[in-house]
This record gives structure tokens, C-alpha cells and sequence, in this order.
């Protein structure tokens, strides 16, 4: 017992996972099959996309609200450009991959207005990226007077739906992005930055870490990370939509927690947070496989969520006393 | 045992007391299960509406998957996968949207399950579906008729207001539309003199009515796009003093859709006047009907069309059976009568 307890946090998040992964495989018809192996897959991916960004801002003891309004935002204006129905760059050659830039900066321009209010104007993390969320939402909505986009080219439905060999070809974009944010966050100085922010901001300060840079980079990243997720959820559903990922943050808040960052600051990983994914991809995906009535799902959600952020503020109240 | 085991155990035992809580709902005997996957379960309608569809599923012996999108288009492609993964003999679908459903509805048919789109239509695409849709624009025509007949009848020409919801939504337009038509027949005796949007909001709808008020405080008739927000205009004619049964001085002329229990209650009390109703119950049916044609391969129209119906003080006994809000409201009584 006293050698599991040695066990680093993810290594439980992965054992929670196998123990979930068993109770569900015979409690639920399909649960172990193929497809829907390949389903879990594919709604893990930009859930992990987005949950990393946010994994690090949490790190630094700030949250991201926009990571949602990031999504609608960049999933219109990205559409906007490419879609056959009068897009900006309709039937040009060009329209898939200046759509996906135009994705990405808008998160990265999202992510750059969030880390400066934060950083520069030290206003609340909370409230400045509620008061960019509003607005953001805002304008996806205005810019589409609440309308999806449809006939978007089928270069970039493939992003959603396709395949390379057994795996899904977003596999080959959040790999990657999940690898660097890792190797950010464990192996630079930019990562410690981020993690002495976060344990005691006015600490670091007095200690040389550029206070200022190191959260913009995060917010920035965390952007960056949410129009990924937005590419990846929009070529899916095939469809720009000004509320795609309305409803998205409580999942994301949930990977990341139950993947054990905490949301005091200071302590986080990205395996963590992609552990944190699975499970909660996991829950929901059994659950209501089970046949769930919704709010079942919800309330048991909600109770894992709860648990999770009660293990975490225990921890704290423990180091605190140490 | 640390703090960490505590918490894998925790989340563990949660998850188990949710299994154990859970029953499949595949009933004893059931001939398949349908999985049905509603977009929100947020007003009442719908609600009526998953409840005629487990009721015929149970009538046809079929058990019923449920999954509740909560307003999130991605959650419901991923609840639908989920369906065909389960290995279910049919799907019904509340869309999220006309567009997004798209992929959804191409999912099933790769898997040669048949899915039936339960009151709001799907884009035209190569998808194969079958939509049960109201006849929105003609419900609603309808329903400004009778409104108009009632304006006639005061004998002088009553400025109206319609609340639009929103033009996201095909209904929205097709309401309004249907609006449209019969105010422009109606010239002699209506004047449109304010176009609220609402956005399906019941805040803005109530600064919307607030607002016409102000500008015209005779305001005589006034049509909202839902039932919905009926509470919302209740509460404006109220504060304007105006909120009154019909037949007592300075009653404004009101009229819905939807037929919900809202509804019910002020048409029996006398301060609606009429409201188009969906016929939720024929919507199930023929949902569940399609399904079972469906899997027996034989041929269903891409669009079936609920005709709906008019419910007004004049026919309101004869016709209150089919009223599923009136359903609703006698459920609730009887509740609080326990």
C-alpha cells in the first residue's frame, strides 16, 4: 500500500480510467466495441486540444472562460472564408489552409487580449475573460444572426472525419500539440515560470521570473489551443456555428481537475489533464450508452467533478498546513 | 490510504452507484431499442414531446435510449454515435440545427439504421431522413385569422404586435411568415405597428412588450411566435394595466403557438384567445411509425406534415384531448391536488 500510495498522481488518473474502462466494458452493450472505441476516440481528441491551453493557465492560479466563445468565434470566421456558399475564398485552392490561419489567430488574437488584460492591466483573470467571452459570443453571433455555415470544403471535413490506418487524422494535430505543451510545461524554463506564477506570483516576481511574459504566453497558448479544438469540432460537424462549444467548458474544467492541476495554481500536468480527458470522455460516453436519463448523467458528472475539486482544495489545505 | 486513493475510490463508487441506479430502458420483452436524442429538455414542449415518443415506443414493444444534447450540436453527433455503436434499431432526433445535423444523419445511414429528424427539418443534403415537421406557417396562419375575426368583431382597426423568435430557426420564419399572410388579408381590421425579436428569449420579449406598450398604449392585439413567452407578455400587459379577459373594456386580443400548458390555463381563464397548437401526440406516432416502416423496408416521404389545429374559447372542450399542454396543466393539477 505504501508503494502505491508513491505512485505519481497521473499513474492514478490512468488507473481510474482502467478501473472505469472495466466497470463499463461488461455493465455496457457496445461500450468495448470498435466503433465505439473509435467514437471515444474521436470526441477525446479536441477535448484534449483545449483542456491542455486551459491546464496551463490554471497552472499559473488563473482560468480561461473564452476557451468556449474561442471556439464559436473562430468556427464562423474560419467558415466564413471557406465555405462554398459565397465564402471569401470559395473554390479557391487556398481557402482550407487560409481558413485554419485565420482560425488560429483569432484564438491567438483572443488569447493575446486576455493574457495583457491579466497581465499588463491586472485585472481578475475571471473577470477579464468573462467580459472577452461576452463579447466574443457576442459577435460570432451577430456575424451570423444565429445561422450555421454550411458547405465547407471537403478538405477540411476530412480533418473531423478521416482516417490514417486505425487512427483519426486529428490524432496527427493533437499529438503534437499535446507533446509540445508537455515538453513547455516539464522541460523549459518557461514551464518553471509558469509553475512559480502560480504557487506565489509575487514570489517569482522578487525572484527575476518575468511575470508579465510567462501569463501572456499562457493565455496566448490557451487560445491557440481552443482554435485548434475549434477546427477540429467544426470540420466534425461539418458546419460553422456561432454557438459550437457553448456548453464545453465544464468538461474541459473537469479533465484538467481531474487530471489533478490545481485550480489554486502552481501544480498541473499535461498527461494529467489528458488522463483527465479520457475519464471524463470515458463517464460520459458509458453513461449514456448505459441509457442514463440525461440528468442522471449530469448529477453523476457533477458528483465526479465535485469529488475531484474537494480532493484538490483538501491537498492545498494540506500543504498549507505543512 | 492517501488523499489521492480516497479520490479514485470516490469517483469510482460514484460512477458505480450511477450504474446501479440505471436501468437500460429495454423493457422486458422489448422487439428493439430506438435511441432518441433531443436537443434540450428546457421547455415544456419538448419535454411533451419525449414523453408521446416513450409512450408509442412502449405501445410498438420497443425500449428507448435516451441522450439529452443540452444545446451542444457536437454532443449530439457523439450521442448519436454512441446509438449506432449500441447497435440500435432506429433513432429519433430533435436537431440542434438544420445544418449541423447533417453529419449525424450521414453517420446512420452508413450504418443502415433509419433516423427520423422529430419536429425541426434538416438542410436539404444527400443524408437520407424523414423530418415530422408542423405545419408552422400554416398553424400559425390560422391562428391570425381567428385573431383577425375577433379584431373585426370590435368593430374599429386594433394595432398589433407580433413577437418573432429567432431567425436562426426555420419555425421562427415560418411563423412569422405565417403572421404576415394573415395580417396582410386582414388590413381592414389590424395594424401591424410593431415586430418584436425575441431571440426565444422570455427577457427580451418582456422589454419588447414593455416597450410597443409605451409607444402605443392601445395596443389592441398582440401574437408571440411560442407560448413560451406568454408569462413575459402577461407580466407587460399587467404592469400597463392592460392584462384582461376577453370581453372586459380594453382586453388586448392575445394569441400563441405551441399549445403548452401556459396556455391552457390563461384560454380557460379567458385572457387568451387562441393558440396554434403542435399536435405533439401525432408527431410521436408518426415518428415511431416511420421507424417501424423504416426497418420493415418499406417506403416512408422524407417529410411528414403535422397539420396542427386551432384551439380558441369556441371549440376549446371538444378539442382539449389533443391539446398536449392541456395534458401537462391537468398532470400538474392533479399533483398538487395529492
Amino acid at each position: 500500500m505504501r508503494r502505491l500510495s508513491r505512485l505519481p498522481g497521473e499513474a492514478w488518473v490512468a488507473l481510474s480510467c482502467a478501473a472505469l474502462f472495466a466497470l463499463l466494458a461488461p455493465a455496457v452493450p457496445g461500450f468495448a466495441s470498435a466503433g465505439n472505441l473509435r467514437n471515444l476516440f474521436s470526441s477525446l481528441l479536441p477535448l484534449v486540444a483545449v483542456a491542455v491551453g486551459e491546464t496551463l493557465v490554471l497552472v499559473t492560479g488563473g482560468i480561461d472562460l473564452s476557451v468556449t466563445a474561442v471556439i464559436a468565434l473562430a468556427s464562423v470566421l474560419g467558415a466564413r472564408v471557406m465555405t462554398a456558399d459565397a465564402g471569401l475564398l470559395a473554390g479557391n485552392p487556398l481557402a482550407v489552409p487560409a481558413a485554419v490561419a485565420v482560425m488560429l489567430a483569432t484564438g491567438l488574437a483572443v488569447g493575446t487580449v486576455n493574457g495583457l488584460a491579466v497581465a499588463r492591466l491586472r485585472m481578475p483573470p475571471f473577470l477579464a475573460t468573462l467580459a472577452v467571452t461576452t463579447f466574443a459570443s457576442g459577435f460570432a453571433i451577430w456575424l451570423t444572426r444565429s445561422e450555421g455555415i454550411a458547405g465547407l470544403p471537403a478538405g477540411f471535413r476530412a480533418l473531423g472525419a478521416g482516417r490514417l490506418g486505425p487512427f483519426p487524422t486529428a490524432l496527427v494535430v493533437v499529438l503534437p500539440l499535446a507533446l509540445a505543451a508537455h515538453a513547455l510545461l516539464a522541460r523549459t524554463v518557461a514551464g518553471r515560470w509558469l509553475f512559480a506564477i502560480g504557487g506565489n506570483a509575487r514570489a517569482a516576481r522578487v525572484s527575476g521570473v518575468p511575470v508579465e511574459r510567462a501569463t501572456l504566453l499562457a493565455y496566448v497558448t490557451c487560445g491557440a489551443c481552443a482554435a485548434v479544438a475549434s477546427v477540429l469540432y467544426t470540420a466534425r460537424l461539418e458546419t460553422g456555428s456561432p454557438v459550437l462549444g457553448q456548453r464545453l467548458f465544464l468538461d474541459v474544467i473537469a479533465a484538467v481537475v481531474i487530471g489533478g492541476t490545481s485550480l489554486f495554481g502552481g501544480r498541473g500536468s499535461v498527461a494529467g489533464t489528458v488522463l483527465g480527458a479520457l475519464f471524463i470522455t470515458l463517464l460520459d460516453n458509458g453513461l449514456n450508452l448505459r441509457g442514463l436519463s440525461s440528468f442522471t448523467v449530469l448529477m453523476v458528472k457533477g458528483a465526479v467533478i465535485l469529488a475531484a475539486a474537494l480532493v484538490d482544495a483538501a491537498r492545498e489545505r494540506m500543504q498549507g498546513s505543512r | 490510504m492517501t488523499v489521492r486513493e480516497w479520490a479514485a475510490a470516490g469517483l469510482l463508487v460514484a460512477v458505480g452507484i450511477g450504474l446501479a441506479c440505471s436501468d437500460t430502458r429495454k423493457g422486458d420483452g422489448a422487439s428493439g431499442t430506438v435511441g432518441v436524442a433531443f436537443e434540450t429538455l428546457q421547455t415544456e414542449f419538448w419535454v411533451a414531446g419525449i414523453d408521446a415518443i416513450r409512450a408509442e415506443l412502449g405501445k410498438s414493444q420497443l425500449g428507448m435510449l435516451e441522450a439529452i444534447a443540452d444545446g451542444d450540436a457536437n454532443r449530439q453527433l457523439e450521442q448519436v454515435r454512441g446509438f449506432i455503436a449500441r447497435g440500435v434499431d432506429g433513432i429519433i432526433v430533435v436537431p440542434k440545427d438544420a445544418k449541423s445535423i447533417v453529419p449525424t444523419i450521414r453517420a446512420a445511414n452508413e450504418a443502415r439504421i433509419p433516423i427520423v429528424l422529430f419536429n425541426r427539418p434538416a438542410d436539404p443534403s444527400g443524408a437520407r431522413s424523414v423530418a415530422i415537421v408542423a405545419d408552422n406557417l400554416g398553424i400559425a396562419r390560422a391562428t391570425v385569422e381567428h385573431l383577425c375575426g375577433l379584431a373585426r368583431k370590435t368593430g374599429r382597426k386594433q394595432k398589433a404586435a407580433i413577437l418573432v423568435g429567432d431567425l436562426g430557426d426555420a419555425n421562427a420564419i415560418d411563423r412569422r411568415d405565417g403572421f404576415d399572410q394573415a395580417a396582410a388579408a386582414c388590413a381592414d381590421a389590424m395594424d401591424v405597428v410593431a415586430r418584436i425579436p425575441t431571440e426565444w428569449n422570455q427577457e427580451k420579449a418582456l422589454a419588447g412588450v414593455t416597450n410597443a406598450l409605451q409607444a402605443h398604449p392601445d395596443l389592441g392585439l398582440v401574437f408571440t411566435s411560442s407560448d413560451f413567452m406568454l408569462p413575459s407578455i402577461a407580466s407587460a400587459l399587467k404592469t400597463a394595466g392592460r392584462y384582461r379577459k376577453a370581453g372586459e373594456e380594453g382586453h388586448v386580443i392575445l394569441g400563441g403557438f405551441d399549445g403548452d400548458a401556459t396556455a391552457w390555463r390563461m384560454l380557460v381563464d379567458g385572457t387568451l384567445d387562441a393558440t396554434g397548437v403542435q399536435d405533439v401526440f401525432f408527431e410521436a406516432e408518426a415518428a415511431v411509425a416511420a421507424i417501424r416502416d423504416l426497418r420493415a423496408g418499406k417506403d416512408v416521404p422524407a417529410r411528414i406534415l403535422d397539420r396542427g389545429f386551432v384551439i380558441h374559447s369556441g371549440n376549446r372542450t371538444e378539442v382539449a384531448a389533443r391539446m398536449w399542454g392541456a395534458k401537462v396543466a391537468g398532470a400538474k393539477e392533479a399533483g398538487a391536488t395529492r
